[in-house]
């Protein structure tokens, strides 16, 4: 299934390749695709995993969640 | 209404850096001016310890205020070893403003002012990026604006306005002349035209009556419809549109990977070349203050910035002007791939042809009355979806049926069914052969439909052939024009199609289009775009078909573009998608596609040539800080502008 995480403060490469790093860690994803210019990540996974799993992995990297679609 | 939200988190980012920018120069320049004015006019403003003082009081509000955010994500990157490019500028910033405290105490020069100076031109440079982001998305986000605010509904007889996101689905909703289609519909009452420019590009107004289907966001002209809601929200044609293309900014570009595992290993990378540079220099005895400077010089100008940000950028340019184009990017790996392809296969159907078929003959065995072959033929052919089968419906136009038993599609070969006992089966030459049916005594007439480019469906009662209807499906306007453009490139075309060989060579020789492979099974058109890909070592090949029926084709081709099916974009396949339905588009995907790739190839190259070129100088001790900092600056702005530049390009 897909998801679509907003994401605010990312606003470099580094930013975002660490939030991918810090997403990919979380069991159940499968790809990863962040794009700085909608500061959204976009998940597929195989698990229904739960906002908070994916919230704490967002800041782990350092950012903070806005919305999860 | 998140889409909103985007749009106000982008138009925050540049305001917010546009204050810090204000503020942090109007200290800086002062500070400037204290730190050089002396030196050029030969006179001491103020005592040395006093000045460092004054320095480092007016350089905190610009490092440590404006620069707060930076400075936190800077170094949050420390303490959870996740670096950023941030990391950079904050060490930088703060090692050079500590100089300043440590000048009071040690004998090293007082780098603070420096320090602001760094900060400032950061935050220009973050400034103009992010206006520069915001252009570059400009045309994304005026299709978010394409929806509709208002829709006027009529709920218990009474006409009342209400917001969009109230509109529920059978609503019934009326729309005057010269407004906006509220959300995807059918029209249920009225008769008008309506302007679907904005989404599939079609230029001239479209007539709609009752039974029609209309596209949220379409403009009505001049008469009034009434409309029964079918889709809303994000199920409406328009927000599939929008998802298609935040999902291609997302999508990676073969190229950027490289750009991205580069990026990854540069942060740690610089801060230990930096404290390299620095004990170097020290070692090599150059003295504390050049060791410091250059260490710093070398954080600064380090930043991959520009390098994250080249290939996103280029790529949301692209992907904006595809969109105002009606070709929908949907994998971002296309536009790279699209370089390669030199093989292109069209399917014939609603590709190359308008994919409405009309009947134009119809010969009767001896002994048949005309009548009872159309009668007996639409009561068969109303049970099918097909094109063809419609075509058949169509020219009958009766009022009534004979009912069928015992009905059977047979795929890519005909129908089969029972009327009143009797066996009758209608389809191409594969299915008389196969069931053993001789046409023999039509055969001249067959041959001549096929020779003139139509279709003929074959009509057989038991194990006799009781006529043949020939059925015709008119090239569209401009798919001679598209080829022309692709053969003048030196592209390979192809036709493939289900239909026979005379049809199809006939349509391919009014296109241009010199190699035909006819008669193929649709779970068979797969499979041949397997084999040309084999061809030679390897040929990459782009397949242009119908989005949904074609899907495995599309899927194995390595380019797959989509001729938009209308109302369906969301389960449609392809890489590419185009809404307008002409071939036109291939051209132009083609050309966006590399304009699009070789910008990123530019931006890749400007990204990383101010690095390389400077690291070297400022690990050698040539590049003072300031310096550093406007070339960095400088490589970001030049990725972003080059980016919008794209623009400019004829598609």
């Amino acid at each position: 299934m897909k998801k679509k995480i907003t994401i605010d403060g990312m606003h470099c490469a580094s930013c975002s390749s660490n939030v991918e790093r810090s997403l990919r860690k979380v069991p159940g994803i499968k790809e990863v695709s962040i794009s700085l210019m909608t500061k959204k990540a976009i998940i597929e996974t195989d698990r229904e995993i739960p906002e908070a799993e994916l919230k704490n992995a967002v800041a782990r990297a350092g950012y903070k969640t806005i919305s999860i679609e | 209404m998140d889409k909103n939200k985007d749009k106000s988190i982008e138009d925050n980012e540049a305001k917010t850096w546009r204050k810090k920018l204000v503020i942090a120069w109007a200290i800086t320049i002062p500070i400037i001016l204290l730190m050089y004015l002396p030196v050029i006019l030969g006179v001491m403003f103020f005592e040395e310890r006093v000045m460092t003082i004054i320095l480092l009081v007016v350089a905190f509000p610009v490092i440590f205020i404006l620069g707060f955010s930076t400075l936190r994500s800077g170094f949050r990157g420390f303490v959870t070893f996740y670096f950023n490019m941030d990391s950079l500028i904050a060490l930088g910033t703060v090692v050079a403003y500590l100089t300043g405290l440590g000048s009071l105490f040690f004998q090293i020069q007082n780098y603070s002012g420096i320090s602001a100076m760094i900060m400032a031109i950061f935050i220009t440079g973050k400034y103009i990026e992010s206006k520069a982001r915001g252009r570059a998305g400009q045309e994304i986000r005026k299709l978010l604006e394409l929806g509709a605010k208002n829709a006027r509904v009529l709920r218990d007889g009474k006409e009342i306005e209400i917001p969009i996101s109230e509109v529920k689905i059978n609503d019934i909703l009326i729309v005057k002349p010269g407004e906006k289609i509220p959300t995807d519909g059918v029209i249920t009452k009225g008769e008008s035209s309506v302007d679907e420019s904005m989404i599939t590009g079609e230029s001239l107004p479209v007539d709609k009556t009752k039974g029609d289907n209309v596209i949220g966001a379409t403009i009505n002209q001049d008469g009034i419809l009434y409309m029964k809601t079918t889709k809303v929200g994000a199920d409406t044609f328009l927000s599939h549109i929008i998802e298609l293309v935040e999902e291609a900014q997302g999508s990676k570009v073969p190229i950027q990977k490289l750009a991205d595992k580069i990026t990854n290993i540069f942060v740690p990378s610089v801060l230990t070349l930096s404290v390299l540079t620095f004990i170097g220099w020290l070692a090599f005895g150059g003295g504390v203050n050049h060791a410091i400077s250059n260490a710093i010089a070398v954080l600064v100008i380090s930043c991959p910035c520009a390098l994250g940000l080249a290939t996103p950028i280029a790529l949301t340019v692209g992907s904006g002007m595809g969109a105002k184009r009606g070709i929908l990017i949907r994998k971002g790996e296309a536009i790279q791939t699209m370089k390669d392809v030199k093989v292109i296969m069209f399917d014939k159907t609603g590709t190359i042809t308008k994919g409405k078929p009309e009947v134009t003959d119809v010969e009767t065995a001896k002994g048949i009355k005309e009548k009872d072959l159309i009668q007996i033929s639409a009561s068969l052919e109303k049970l099918s979806e097909h094109p063809l089968s419609k075509a058949i419906v169509n020219y009958a136009n009766l009022k009534s049926y004979k009912s069928v038993k015992k009905f059977k599609i047979l795929r890519g070969r005909g129908i089969e069914g029972n009327i009143l006992g009797k066996d009758y089966l209608i389809g191409n030459r594969r299915l008389m052969q196969e069931k053993k049916i001789d046409f023999k005594i039509l055969e001249d007439k067959i041959e001549k439909y096929e020779g003139d480019g139509k279709t003929t469906m074959i009509v057989s009662s038991g194990k006799k052939v009781i006529g043949v209807i020939a059925v015709a499906d008119s090239v569209k306007e401009d798919s001679q024009r598209a080829l022309k453009y692709l053969h003048s490139k030196g592209y390979y075309t192809i036709m493939i199609t289900g239909d026979n060989e005379k049809t199809a060579n006939a349509i391919a020789s009014q296109v241009g289009i010199k190699k035909v492979i006819a008669n193929v099974l649709p779970e068979d058109k797969s499979e041949k775009v397997k084999e040309i890909q084999s061809k030679r070592g390897g040929t990459y090949v782009a397949f242009v078909g119908d989005g949904i029926n074609d899907a495995p084709a599309l899927k194995q081709a390595n380019v797959g573009i989509a001729m938009g099916t209308g109302t369906d974009i969301a389960i449609e396949s392809g890489d590419i998608v185009l809404t307008k339905g002409s071939l036109i588009g291939v051209c132009q995907s083609i050309e966006l596609s590399k304009a699009t790739f070789s910008k990123i190839k530019q931006n890749l190259f400007w990204a990383f040539a101010y690095n390389l070129v400077a690291i070297p100088l400022a690990v050698g001790g040539v590049l003072h800080p300031v310096f550093a900092e406007i070339a960095m600056a400088l490589s970001s702005i030049t990725v972003v502008t080059n980016a919008n530049l794209l623009r400019r390009k004829k598609i």
